[in-house]
């Protein structure tokens, strides 16, 4: 890695931790002007109680109070404690949730580059056969099921299948912590996209194929697996790269629905719990995460375009 | 060789009919190229049986959409349910025609909203650059850096859950792709010669912008539209699967299909139909958006 490319990426995660700290405190701000306060529930607490829990989360000081004092826990890498479980703190619990998601969301990305590029370009090499029009096809289609669908289909047509072929001995209970129980959920969630890839590797295959140096690499009487590899598709993926940002936006937002059907311990599956419990600090302490993964993921795919393609320097 | 002038002649009067019977406005023609496209029109045939059996949901149903109990729990397809009962005894049928006005009413109110704020702040963006664009592509940028799953979970939990309230939701975080897409439009439109024109003829600028920016601009902003319906009907779906939808006993297609989640080895049917129902209408507007994309500029056909 070159020095610009340091200076370039060391500047990235100034930005990125600046997104990181405006988000949720526009998030911070919209939920403290919600009426009542963060403990009024159903279960009454009695008076005293109450205002020594309020007490305990600084939440009896006025919310500019309450700000500054949040945003040096933030400083210092503390996201403060959970409202419904007294005692934990968020930051940690969080850390090991991103440590899910990231697995399961570097899953997904595989399935969509691999299952995309393969696709597409299968279809390029033979535009306008039956293969392409069923490659096009499939990719709309795919893009139309939405991840879920995708799940529920998945899992009818794995787990009892595999269940009665083994004869009960192979059982895949979705959840997670077993490496068998990532590829159903990482497939749910890279197929839609990868009809997306597959749709921009065939377009921009279908230019380079095209090209003088791909006709000059068949001339040579090299392999049709190292032009097309080699040649063509290295070329043919620069544009692709440019819209792995969005998506990978798309995945980490297809992952909270997912995660929530497998009951994956992550971090999307965590956002929507705590929504439902309303508990706010845990609420703002994922938008923080979030903000900073879809900016490191995203500086990722920047720094994967010079290695494509030396001419591209920062 | 006293053939070759008739013919010519012949031939050059053809093309003049021909030029004569072209002439048809852009809209048209769009049209015209819009119907040529199979899988457009199979898409539109999709929406028209879906608006339909929204509209009939409205005045009748084969039975209430909420009344249970109207046979075994969990059973298949029969001819008196044709899609099966779900885990209350609830007709599937009744409810995929109820979920398919819920569906058509967020998709298309939420894309109008949304295409409503983003042309607005895209025309604004693009046609007085300096500050105001700066602001608004500030916001964008940011907004862009958080999934909008999450902003949505938040308003929802912030205003509530109500057909109207998850619709602003939906447009709240929608509106980014338009706003770009018509700031664009404007950016380059805006130094033509014929809004040179205008301006020289001491045009006010809102007219300028409503009458000769964004009717040139149209093309893209329709088609972008449409494709953000069946993109807000998935996030609707989203939504009710996280338990943050539109509120039981209406029959959203996403909360039929997280309720019949929990059993879905065993009767696979109450999840499977609202899904092909919703998959399918998204298709349906995914065809007809990629029709209009290569019916309005030819050029942009992949």
């Amino acid at each position: 890695m070159s020095r610009g490319t340091l200076i370039y990426a060391a500047q990235r995660l100034v930005l990125i931790s600046v997104t990181a700290v405006v988000v949720s405190s526009l998030v911070f701000i919209g939920i403290h002007q919600l009426p009542g306060n963060a403990l009024a529930s159903e279960r009454r607490l009695n008076p005293a109680t109450e205002q020594a829990l309020l007490h305990h989360y600084n939440l009896d000081l006025p919310w500019p109070q309450q700000y500054v004092l949040w945003i040096q826990g933030l400083l210092h890498g503390n996201l403060g404690e959970s409202l419904v479980n007294m005692g934990t703190q968020i930051t940690p619990l969080l850390l090991r949730e991103t440590t899910v998601s990231v697995t399961l969301g570097l899953a997904a990305v595989c399935v969509t580059v691999f299952v995309g590029m393969t696709l597409g370009t299968i279809a390029a090499i033979r535009q306008n056969t039956w293969v392409d029009y069923a490659a096009s096809t499939a990719a709309v289609v795919g893009y139309s099921v939405p991840s879920f669908v995708w799940a529920f289909l998945l899992i009818l047509l794995t787990v009892a299948p595999f269940y009665n072929w083994t004869g009960g001995t192979f059982y895949e209970d979705i959840g997670w912590g077993k490496p068998e129980q990532i590829p159903v959920p990482a497939l749910a969630l890279g197929l839609p996209y990868a009809a997306i890839v597959a749709r921009l590797t065939r377009a921009s295959m279908l230019e380079v194929i095209r090209q003088d140096y791909v006709r000059t690499a068949w001339a040579k009487g090299l392999k049709a697996r190292i032009v097309i590899l080699r040649h063509a598709l290295r070329n043919a993926l620069i544009p692709v790269i440019s819209i792995l940002g969005p998506l990978i936006t798309g995945i980490i937002t297809g992952s909270v629905v997912i995660e929530t059907l497998f009951g994956i311990p992550g971090l999307g599956k965590e956002f929507v719990t705590s929504i439902l419990d309303r508990d706010y600090n845990i609420v703002i302490g994922v938008f923080t995460f979030y903000a900073a993964l879809v900016g490191l993921a995203n500086l990722a795919v920047d720094l994967i375009y010079p290695v494509l393609d030396p001419r591209i320097r920062y | 060789m006293a053939a070759l002038p008739q013919s010519l002649e012949s031939s050059q009067e053809q093309l003049l009919e021909q030029d004569i019977a072209d002439h048809v406005t852009l809209g048209q023609d769009a049209w015209r190229r819009l119907r040529r496209n199979r899988l457009a029109v199979i898409g539109l045939v999709i929406i028209s049986v879906f608006i339909v059996s929204a509209l009939i949901s409205f005045v009748w149903t084969p039975y209430p959409t909420w009344r249970q109990a109207l046979g075994p729990t969990y059973q298949g397809p029969t001819l008196a349910h044709p899609l099966g009962l779900d885990d209350y005894g609830r007709d599937i049928l009744s409810r995929v025609m109820g979920g398919a006005a819920i569906a058509l009413s967020v998709g298309v109110g939420a894309s109008a909203i949304a295409s409503f704020i983003g042309i607005l702040l895209g025309l604004l963006a693009g046609f007085y650059r300096g500050k105001v664009d700066l602001v608004i592509s500030t916001l964008i940028n940011v907004s862009y850096g958080i999934p909008d799953l999450l902003i949505a979970l938040v308003l929802v939990l912030l205003i509530g859950r109500g057909v109207g309230n998850i619709i602003l939701a939906i447009a709240v975080t929608a509106w980014l792709g338009m706003a770009r897409l018509v700031r664009g439009q404007t950016l380059s439109i805006r130094e033509k010669e014929f809004v040179e024109a205008a301006r020289t003829i001491g045009t006010p600028n809102a007219m300028i912008l409503l009458r000769h920016i964004l009717p040139n601009a149209l093309g893209p902003i329709v088609v972008q539209a449409t494709y953000l319906v069946p993109a807000a009907i998935i996030f609707e779906a989203f939504l009710s699967l996280l338990g943050m939808g539109i509120p039981p006993p209406a029959p959203s297609w996403g909360r039929m299909a997280s309720e019949g989640y929990k059993a879905l080895e065993l009767a696979p049917h109450i999840v499977l139909m609202p899904c092909a129902a919703l998959s399918l209408t998204v298709l349906a507007f995914n065809w007809v958006g990629d029709g209009l994309r290569d019916a309005i500029d030819p050029r942009m056909k992949r």
